[in-house]
């Protein structure tokens, strides 16, 4: 398991990572989520042992990463963002030298085997310069996963892979994070979406939110949203009026080829809105709850004025330039 | 330090499949030849011939050759990203600064050992000192171990191997004729030009083992000299960390 605790760390003056808590289970596959330059990847350092934290206890594996770095660097397995891969060297002899320096028991044996794991096998003897992206992340994650660590970090595993590379990537995390403390970081919202069990959603090195994909999306639905669809097409701004004098609907906006109706808090105005359509002799043909994809969700997250009321740690925001300068500027 | 055992097979791999080991190999070994040739020729009939000759010429040109092995110990893992995976894995800074050293050096030996042809040669047709040759030889030895850990420090200073290179050579330079250097330093102080002369790199075998003769001191000079390099080796990489 990791468990974080106040987590701090500066690069002289600048906090890249402020005040951070959390913990991950085993058999729990943690999404960090975030933008480019949020402090995924330097928590993620300080948890491997990298990078020291400036203040802040981190634990991993029940050691603690700073006081008895080397029993916890035992127990992960790490995959940093730019794999680390010496170019000169086989797939295999690569694995070997990492499960040699980790002291692998049956050495030989459990290279092969996790080579087979990560689809290697016929690569094993190649040259590591002359495989592809897609090979090289795959030869990384064997890397991370050869003493069968307890816990494994893996920071941006699909970055620069190809559609079909991302997909078979996701699949082995799933598989992974079934036995183990997982916790990976991605940039991509639909990504943590379909692999995680828990997503933190980490902005300007401080947590923004924290929760499943399912509750995150539920603690955005305020009142709720709808997505119509007419037959006809009549001009846009007689059917917002019209949608806007229904009992029941708060606001409504066009959205694609139909209309997205934010309903007031508590109240399921539906069959409203339909009764209405039809005597204005508009046929609705569709009409169905709007889920918020995470990317919304973010987006909206990462506006300090939303953000203070999801916060789960409940300490209220600093209001931050950054989220000043975005507002005045809309 | 089972670390540094691991390493070091990978350090010794890599200078197998490198080309720039064989290129150093090659350079040596043929300037080496010329410089054997040319020597037996200007004695001949003049002076007798001296196997440590080529030693001296060896420990001399490694000044500017040895920067050329070390300058990618730890400026190519920092470069390549790599770092991160051995500052991650479960050993000591120590032992991987340790294991690319002792692979290093070891290059370094079978490069010294391979002039043993040379002192073969002489003997089909003099009668050299087989004492004062190996003592030579253990003093080019220690030597070659305080010219790789100077430059093994350049490389944890800097992610460019050109810059490690490159400063290890004018450091290396400058300590090789730090005997002379000291004579500049007689003005500020007796002393001072005394601690200066002390360093050379060359005086603690150009006086001593090259003629034979075996004196403590300049064993205790290049091992010290090498443990403080690596020491600070360490405590640089160490440093990386805090600075990220």
């Amino acid at each position: 398991m990791i468990e974080v605790r106040h987590l701090t760390k500066k690069y002289g003056s600048f906090t890249a990572v402020d005040d951070i808590s959390f913990t991950a289970q085993p058999g729990e596959i943690l999404g960090f989520l975030g933008p480019n330059g949020a402090g995924k990847t330097t928590t993620m350092r300080v948890l491997t042992g990298y990078m020291p934290p400036t203040s802040g206890v981190v634990r991993v594996a029940g050691w603690d990463i700073f006081e008895e770095s080397l029993d916890a660097r035992r127990h992960i397995g790490y995959l940093p963002e730019t794999v680390p891969l010496y170019p000169d060297m086989t797939v295999r002899g690569y694995v070997d030298f990492v499960a040699d320096l980790r002291r692998v028991p049956k050495r030989r044996a459990r290279v092969d085997e996790v080579l087979a794991r990560v689809g290697m096998t016929e690569r094993a003897n190649s040259l590591i310069r002359n495989i592809s992206k897609g090979m090289r992340q795959r030869v990384g994650l064997a890397q991370a996963l050869v003493h069968d660590p307890e816990v494994l970090i893996l920071d941006e595993p699909t970055i620069g892979l190809d559609p079909h590379q991302v997909i078979e990537v996701r699949q082995l995390v799933r598989e992974l994070g079934q036995d183990r403390t997982l916790m990976f970081s991605t940039h991509i919202l639909s990504e943590a979406e379909q692999v995680c069990d828990r997503v933190l959603i980490i902005e300007g090195g401080r947590i923004v939110a924290e929760g499943s994909p399912q509750t995150l999306r539920d603690r955005l639905q305020r009142g709720g949203r709808v997505y119509l669809r007419l037959e006809q097409t009549p001009p846009q701004g007689d059917v917002i009026a019209a949608l806007e004098a229904t009992g029941g609907v708060e606001a409504a906006a066009p959205e694609g080829d139909g209309y997205l109706i934010q309903l007031a808090r508590g109240t399921d105005a539906r069959g409203d809105i339909v009764e209405t359509m039809l005597a204005h002799g508009w046929r609705v043909i569709e009409l169905r709850p709007w889920a918020m994809t995470l990317e919304e969700i973010f987006l909206e997250l990462t506006t300090a004025e939303l953000a203070a009321p999801l916060r789960s740690g409940g300490r209220p925001k600093k209001p931050k330039k950054k989220a000043a300068k975005r507002r005045s500027k809309r | 330090m089972h670390g540094v055992w691991v390493i070091f097979k990978r350090e010794m791999r890599q200078y197998f499949t490198s080309p720039i080991a064989y290129l150093v190999a090659f350079a040596l070994l043929f300037m080496a030849g010329m410089v054997f040739m040319i020597d037996l020729r200007q004695r001949n009939g003049v002076a007798p011939a001296d196997g440590t000759m080529i030693l001296g010429f060896f420990a001399f040109i490694m000044i500017f050759l040895a920067p050329l092995l070390t300058m990618r110990l730890m400026a190519e893992e920092s470069r390549e990203g790599t770092i991160e995976l051995l500052l991650t894995m479960p050993i000591r800074d120590a032992e991987i600064v340790l294991g690319k050293f002792l692979g290093a050096w070891a290059y370094y030996s079978l490069l010294l050992l391979s002039t043993i042809v040379y002192q073969i040669v002489m003997l089909t047709f003099s009668t050299p000192d087989i004492g004062a040759v190996i003592a030579a030889y253990i003093g080019i030895w220690l030597y070659g171990g305080s010219v790789i850990a100077v430059g093994m420090l350049f490389s944890a200073l800097t992610e460019n191997q050109i810059i490690a290179g490159f400063l290890s050579m004018a450091v290396l330079f400058l300590l090789w004729l730090a005997d002379s250097v000291g004579a500049l330093f007689d003005n500020i102080g007796v002393e001072a030009a005394r601690f200066v002369r002390a360093l050379s790199l060359r005086a603690h075998h150009s006086t001593s083992f090259l003629l034979g003769i075996f004196r403590l001191e300049d064993v205790f000079f290049y091992v010290g000299l090498m443990a403080v390099m690596l020491f600070i080796t360490t405590q640089i990489v160490a440093a990386r960390r805090w600075r990220g």
